[in-house]
């Protein structure tokens, strides 16, 4: 039921287009991704992690000490944060953000060299190596960065600003002929 | 002087012939050019006119120093002025123009300012323009701004694109001369991240344009092959065309790369120029020396360039300077191009030698005359002769170009850029660069080691040792092999005695050694005085070639040391860098990113005008069909959420989550109002002070569980609140377990008011929201009858019975669809944040029009939520002082115009009647002010001293930035239900 109440994307006006076949660069946009914060309670932040770490279909994002983004592309919104208050039971607080991120996936050779154009963050691979994920400016725009492949980088992004950091990504993707789409 | 391209040699395509025109004429250069070069080869010596005498003026260096070659290249909004012609790369039809010149270049009516020039010493237009003060504006300033100037401004839109990048590395490299490029290849093959940045559109430097051989190869050979193996290296990044324009903090340094500047037709996918910011763990400056010009009467005739520039045009451009060229020179470098050119078949016509004597060695059979000087020169657009003088004697010796050496200067810049001066060395005779730690070290000849095996050692060495520093072991493989290097050295010549005519020392600013002098002896004799007394090198090459004679010629005519003068400061940028690049992308409506509310679609679908409000782009009226005005707009609205009911996007507040054990306790600190008892299901109007006891912001708290809270604050203080309570949580209070985060973008909350709002809102919720189940000041979590998970907060900043539903962002646009659709039969309306504004004004509720950061909460006429019973709580301290609680403070009121018809404006100040205006009368003043279409006059919320007491009275409303002055009466500032019926309905 609660899907035939038309769920509007943030960016469903930018990418309404007929997809182009994907270029080499190519920039997914998660359609339906579950998001949820996860806040530990004090003391518990090595429990908690430890727990969500141990299911395979969630994926961790930190966004500060004891304060994970978690994302899963197997759950609906309301499942993924009903299955972490189980999960962390009182040693958390989970609140769903679905709704409030856009989960952009960039993957291709040039990504590193795209992302420079807006992240002040060194994104070599010795340095931020796969796994790893931190909270950044691209450009004015707060968003969550993780390197999620050795070519594949997510960015997670508050919906206010999906827009607006759409064009920036395809304009910082322009030399490389950066291709974008839903992803489902 | 005559120009023209050699028969054969040099390091551009002969096979690649490139048509350019300057200023209309037709030209032919080849790939690999730069303007310059190409010029010279088309025997084109006048290429521009001085900035204040209009003189003629040539081509005088082969890079980035040029003062003379300035051109303007392109057209319409493309063109770019002051382009220097020998940095310019040359392409199929560039189109170049001269400047500061008119009617043309060869008949120039400004140059009769030379014949003025007694009159126009330095600080002329300080002395002769004072006064009468009047006349600046209406005639000396357009007198001057015509008569002298450069390139104009184009004042189109930039049609060009422009980036910015990040770049880290281990090694930068800023430099790809040879010190620069063994640096990179030691470095890069013991596998460090590095970066070499080059201004050059070839990497070699002086290897580009040098007769010895390296390893029995051209030395040009030599730097392709460095190039290629770089180019090899995954961990190398080379960056051509790219000016390392500055250094920051941090050891981050700022480069720009013209990506495209060398090409007929942009490609669109591509930048036009692109900033780098390169964090680099350490640097090499590996900027090479600049080759210092000689001060001498006459030597700003075209004709005259720098010795060593005519070497580079002749080895690396295959362009002879001239048929018969004379050499005057206090160093071994002028030999050094005279046996350059001599083997490439140009005639020498003589060698004037400064020094009385030197080991260097002429080409055979050229005349040397030592101890001697050049003291004018002849001709008039181009060089004919100089005149030599030499123990009294004079003699005049024919030629068409003269190449200039005054020995070398380590370009420091970057390395004083942050505050450190260059070092004065007697055994270099230069400004050497200052020791600024390991970040950024001087190489090759940039640290005064001139000769070319040299640079090559300290290039590798340098970056060995960086290499070992980082962890990482370089090993230093043989050292090349040169063939034909000789030593160098020189002697300093600041200034050349016995001048019969103008001996220039900046030739962009037309200042001449008697302008130093001027400058002394009127008492700006100190380096920096001198240089805005004399406007040596203020002009857009900054004295790359004039600064150091200036300094050399003070220190004489003072009788100091070149150390005591010192030099002028260095600051970014090292070459200019067009505002296009600097701002990047940044600019039109992406300079700052849009947010938008997930009702944004809604808004357009019905109509919305939008405001940008802060990044946010909000619905501000509603117009409808017929509708002139935004007033009329803005006034049906009010009165339809007054009468009716209408819906309001306010998901721009900003939404903070809070949880914890002692969430309660945290924000009974937080806020200034109690808010520890708060029951399970309502909401609070919260008040947030700074710790100064002023008001910080406002918003409500609801208690959603009882270890769970949320909180709304106002749209622009939603990130700083954000920060506060990170803040307090962390530093002040890290005790409590309390925990929380943004949730703002993943609600659409809306408003929606009005007598009819629970008829509508009843029409998508089963649950009983009668006044009995949902009280004034409830909050519920609930479920709308298509499933949707949301929060119902009974609130309103209207004054009307009102409600906030809050639903899944993404589901916000349904939602609001079907409230609109459920509200027609009962006249709803979409209202923007203009009636917002007006509705809240009518009920005298507030905003940040009145929490300017200098009101309390007893200003505001919130005083009673002061709990000083409350232990402590931010901001309780520092209430209490005594000017904060003085009775004569601005206090919250309401006015209204004694004539019905009078408009009243924010901004204004308020007056006693029949008193004058003034700070000392000042009353107070009107924070917010709008027309009330219930009441059908203005209304306004001010700050009046003593406000409270004053109802009634009358005041004078002083608005001089529309010049009016208008009655109005005080009065209490709800104007619309004070007795809160509506909204408890």
């Amino acid at each position: 039921m609660v899907r035939d109440y038309n769920n509007r994307h943030a960016l469903e006006q930018k990418l309404r287009a007929a997809p182009t076949p994907p270029a080499a660069d190519h920039l997914m946009v998660g359609h339906w991704r579950a998001v949820a914060t996860v806040l530990a309670r004090s003391g518990q932040e090595e429990t908690v992690q430890r727990a969500i770490a141990s299911v395979p279909e969630f994926a961790m994002r930190f966004s500060a000490p004891a304060e994970w983004l978690v994302i899963s592309e197997a759950e609906a919104p309301s499942g993924l944060a009903r299955r972490l208050e189980e999960l962390c039971g009182a040693m958390a607080h989970v609140i769903d953000l679905s709704d409030g991120r856009v989960v952009f996936r960039l993957s291709g050779p040039n990504g590193r060299r795209i992302l420079a154009k807006g992240i002040g963050v060194d994104l070599h691979p010795d340095v931020f190596s796969s796994g790893g994920s931190a909270n950044v400016l691209c450009g004015h725009i707060p968003i969550n960065l993780a390197r999620v492949g050795e070519d594949v980088f997510e960015l997670i992004a508050p919906r206010s600003f999906a827009e607006s950091l759409f064009d920036d990504l395809m304009r910082m993707g322009r030399e490389f002929e950066l291709t974008a789409a839903f992803a489902d | 002087m005559t120009g023209y391209r050699l028969s054969s040699g040099g390091l551009v395509d002969r096979s690649k012939s490139l048509s350019f025109t300057f200023d209309g004429r037709p030209l032919r250069g080849f790939a690999g050019d730069t303007l310059a070069s190409a010029l010279l080869a088309n025997d084109q010596l006048l290429v521009g006119r001085s900035f204040k005498y209009h003189r003629p003026r040539g081509i005088v260096s082969a890079g980035p120093s040029e003062p003379n070659a300035l051109v303007t290249i392109g057209s319409g909004a493309r063109r770019d002025p002051n382009t220097k012609a020998t940095v310019a790369e040359l392409y199929g039809g560039l189109a170049a123009k001269s400047q500061n010149r008119w009617p043309s270049l060869g008949f120039d009516i400004g140059a009769a300012n030379g014949l003025l020039s007694p009159f126009l010493g330095a600080g002329f237009y300080y002395k002769t323009f004072m006064w009468p003060k009047q006349f600046w504006e209406r005639v000396y300033e357009p007198f001057i701004r015509r008569a002298a100037g450069l390139g104009r401004a184009v004042l189109e839109r930039d049609p060009e694109a422009y980036e910015k990048s990040w770049a880290f590395c281990d090694l930068l490299v800023i430099g790809g001369g040879p010190a620069g490029l063994m640096a990179a290849l030691t470095a890069g093959r013991a596998g460090l991240r590095v970066i070499v940045a080059d201004e050059d559109f070839r990497f070699g430097g002086s290897l580009l344009s040098t007769s010895e051989t390296i390893d029995g190869a051209a030395a040009s050979i030599f730097a392709d092959r460095a190039v290629a193996e770089l180019q090899s290296l995954p961990n190398v990044t080379l960056l051509s065309r790219t000016t390392v324009f500055g250094w920051y903090d941090d050891n981050v340094f700022g480069a720009v790369e013209r990506v495209q500047k060398h090409v007929a037709e942009p490609s669109a996918k591509l930048v036009s120029e692109r900033i780098w910011r390169i964090v680099a763990k350490r640097a090499l400056l590996a900027t090479g020396a600049e080759e210092r010009p000689l001060v001498f009467g006459g030597n700003d005739r075209p004709g005259v360039m720098m010795a060593g520039a005519m070497t580079t045009y002749a080895e690396r451009y295959g362009v002879a300077a001239g048929k018969a060229v004379a050499i005057f020179t206090s160093g071994s470098a002028g030999y050094r191009a005279a046996r350059a050119l001599s083997a490439k078949g140009i005639s020498i016509a003589a060698i004037v030698d400064a020094r009385a004597e030197a080991n260097d060695q002429a080409p055979d059979g050229v005349r040397i005359i030592r101890s001697a000087s050049v003291v004018d020169t002849k001709g008039s657009k181009r060089l004919k002769g100089i005149v030599v003088e030499r123990s009294g004697f004079e003699e005049l010796i024919a030629c068409d170009a003269l190449g200039m050496h005054g020995g070398w200067s380590p370009v420091v810049h970057l390395a004083c850029q942050r505050g450190a001066k260059p070092i004065w060395s007697e055994e270099l005779k230069a400004f050497a660069p200052p020791d600024v730690g390991g970040g950024l070290r001087p190489v090759g000849s940039a640290n005064g080691v001139y000769s070319l095996s040299g640079c090559f050692d300290d290039g590798a060495q340098k970056a060995a040792a960086i290499a070992a520093e980082l962890g990482f072991s370089a090993s230093l493989g043989a050292s090349p092999v040169i063939d034909g290097e000789t030593a160098s050295s020189f002697a300093a010549l600041w200034y050349v005695p016995g001048a019969k005519s103008k001996a220039f020392i900046d030739l962009q600013n037309d200042v001449h050694a008697k302008d130093l002098g001027l400058a002394l002896r009127e008492g700006f004799g100190h380096v920096e005085h001198a240089k805005r007394y004399t406007t040596n090198g203020m002009a857009t090459d900054q004295g790359k070639l004039s600064n150091i004679n200036a300094v050399g010629i003070l220190s004489g005519m003072r009788g100091v040391s070149p150390a005591d003068v010192g030099t002028t400061t260095f600051r970014p940028f090292y070459t200019p860098v067009s505002f296009g690049a600097l701002a990047g992308a940044a600019r039109d409506e992406h300079a700052v990113p849009a947010r938008k509310s997930p009702l944004h679609g809604w808004a357009i679908k019905n109509g919305a005008t939008f405001v940008e409000a802060g990044l946010w782009h909000r619905s501000a009226w509603f117009p409808r069909a017929g509708e002139k005005t935004w007033r009329e707009s803005v006034d049906r609205e009010v009165l339809n959420v007054r009468a009716n009911v209408g819906l309001c996007d306010v998901s721009t507040l900003g939404k903070i989550e809070v949880f914890g054990p002692d969430a309660a306790e945290f924000l009974n600190r937080l806020y200034c109002n109690p808010v520890l008892k708060l029951p399970v299901g309502k909401a609070r109007y919260g008040l947030m002070l700074r710790e100064d006891g002023f008001v910080f912001d406002d918003g409500t708290v609801s208690r959603l569980g009882e270890e769970h809270f949320f909180l709304t604050t106002t749209t622009a203080m939603a990130g700083a609140v954000m920060s506060h309570m990170e803040y307090c949580a962390q530093a002040l209070w890290p005790d409590l377990d309390v925990r929380f985060t943004s949730s703002t973008d993943q609600w659409a909350q809306m408003a929606i008011a009005g007598p009819k709002a629970r008829a509508v809102l009843q029409h998508l919720v089963d649950d009983d929201i009668s006044d009995r189940a949902l009280p004034f000041l409830a909050a519920r979590k609930i479920v709308l009858k298509t499933g949707v998970s949301a929060r119902l907060f009974r609130i309103s900043f209207s004054g009307e019975l009102a409600f906030e539903l809050a639903v899944p962002a993404g589901y916000g646009e349904a939602v609001a669809d079907q409230i609109t659709e459920a509200g027609r039969p009962h006249d709803i309306c979409a209202y923007g944040a203009e009636a917002l504004n007006v509705l809240r004004l009518e009920k005298g509720l507030l905003t940040h029009a009145e929490f300017d950061g200098r009101v309390t909460p007893d200003d505001a006429g919130l005083g009673r939520m002061l709990s000083m019973q409350k232990t402590d709580f931010i901001g309780k301290r520092l209430s209490t002082r005594y000017g904060l609680t003085a009775a004569d403070r601005m206090q919250l009121v309401g006015l209204k115009p004694v004539d019905a018809d009078k408009d009243m404006r924010a901004g204004a100040h308020l007056l006693k009647e029949g008193t004058k205006p003034s700070t000392l009368n000042d009353q107070g003043w009107i924070s917010s002010a709008g027309f009330s279409p219930v009441l059908g006059h203005a209304i306004a919320l001010a700050f009046l001293k003593s406000g409270r007491e004053r109802y009634g009275e009358r005041v004078i409303i002083f608005d001089k930035l529309r010049d009016q002055e208008i009655v109005a009466e005080v009065c209490d500032p709800v104007f619309v239900d004070p007795q809160n019926e509506k909204l408890k309905a």
